[in-house]
């Protein structure tokens, strides 16, 4: 190997363990020099290159993976008992019955039932992520909220399409769910499964609030309401 | 331990092992920290439908960058209006607004690699940072060793300059 072959060696691969290279790096000392130079410059590029995923990057595609298998088995025991519902439901249409949706607030907690993972999230997710989320389903948000969101994700719920976060809390996390495509008549409070809980018409979809205490219902409300409708 | 639980163990130790090197890789491929994320999500919940492809824990790492640019590729099919190419991203030049935090040679050199062509970004990305070999380059890239060499060269010649140009410290190397 000659003094040029090296050079275009060293340009391509600093790190190379061929014997002819380091032979060559052993004999020459102004290449030997030149070897030096590359293999700090090296070092600087990977320093520069070494970017810090957040911190938790990894817990967060663990639980979307959980989440996914979730869902994963509720589709399969859905489709396993369509038979049985496709046989309910002859049943109820010939004897007159009215077979009504169930309301959101019972879907909503339901969904909560199967993500019990992101209520145990505490690192703040970046506002941009939250203003993507909603942008994902089709809605522009006018502000970011103040308060920190620890968890963001787009689930669908049953039928509809929502944006599923979580707030923490003084006094424990509150889920927010918004349904995009789906508006409540009226504000409703309600309580199922141990949960209090907050149906709003907000826009033209529905703000569901979860949480084991109603006290920072008024706030959080308040925010997501100038955050929807500015 | 039962097949279903062994998967999720192997999951579990790819996603802690490797999550940060994806993230990295995919940062520097896309330019944007946001994207990044979702590109190295999506890229995991797809390796865990196709886990048992995997045969070798050794080429988990390639394995999982190959799914990676493909999740990447179709980002920009399916949402090319708003993700420009990042040689295009107005890129501030670091160098005229060195804020404390990203004072110093890092902060100038991410400014440069910003702003190398994607066509000698990435084998210099897969190479740093993926640990590819030039000949494993060119089969992820399809194209020839010779060219994955020859870009490669480039890649740090034209770094070279960039540093060069603004910040007389650098300790670059040089062709001579």
């Amino acid at each position: 190997m000659n003094c040029l072959e090296f050079r275009r060696q060293l340009g391509v691969d600093p790190q190379s363990a061929e014997a002819d290279f380091a032979r060559h790096r052993q004999e020459c000392a102004r290449c030997a020099e030149a070897a030096a130079r590359a293999v700090d410059f090296e070092a600087a590029l990977r320093r520069a290159l070494n970017v810090e995923p957040a911190a938790q990057l990894a817990e967060s595609i663990l639980l979307a993976q959980a989440t996914q298998q979730q869902r994963g088995r509720r589709t399969w025991l859905r489709r396993g008992g369509l038979l049985a519902m496709a046989a309910t439901l002859v049943v109820a249409v010939g004897l007159g019955m009215r077979v009504e949706a169930r309301p959101l607030s019972a879907q909503a907690v339901e969904h909560l039932r199967g993500e019990p993972e992101a209520l145990t999230l505490t690192k703040a997710v970046p506002a941009a992520s939250v203003r993507e989320a909603f942008a994902k389903r089709g809605i522009a948000l006018r502000h970011d909220i103040s308060g920190e969101v620890v968890y963001v994700g787009c689930c669908p719920m049953g039928r509809h399409l929502t944006v599923h976060m979580v707030m923490p809390g003084d006094t424990g996390p509150v889920t927010v769910i918004y349904v995009v495509d789906d508006r409540v008549r009226q504000s409703e409070d309600f309580q199922r499964e141990g949960w209090h809980g907050r149906s709003v018409p907000i826009g033209g979809g529905t703000l569901i609030l979860l949480a084991r205490d109603s006290g920072q219902f008024d706030g959080i409300e308040a925010e997501w309401r100038t955050a929807l409708q500015g | 331990m039962s097949a279903v639980n062994s998967k999720q163990r192997q999951f579990d130790a790819l996603v802690r092992s490797l999550s940060g090197d994806l993230f990295r890789y995919a940062y520097w491929l896309c330019g944007d920290e946001a994207l990044a994320n979702d590109l190295v999500q999506e890229t995991f919940l797809r390796a865990w439908r196709a886990l048992n492809d995997l045969r070798e824990t050794s080429a988990a790492k390639a394995w999982l960058i190959t799914i990676l640019r493909r999740e990447h590729a179709r980002l920009y099919e399916r949402k090319a209006p708003q993700f420009s190419d990042v040689s295009e991203i107005d890129i501030p030049d670091e160098r005229d607004t060195v804020q404390p935090e990203s004072a110093g040679e890092d902060a100038v050199i991410r400014a440069a690699i910003h702003r190398l062509d994607p066509k000698y970004r990435e084998p210099l990305l897969m190479q740093v940072l993926g640990g590819f070999s030039c000949e494993e380059i060119a089969r992820e890239l399809n194209i020839s060793a010779a060219a994955v060499m020859t870009q490669l060269f480039r890649a740090r010649q034209k770094l070279k300059v960039m540093l060069g140009d603004g910040n007389k410290e650098a300790n670059v190397y040089e062709l001579s």
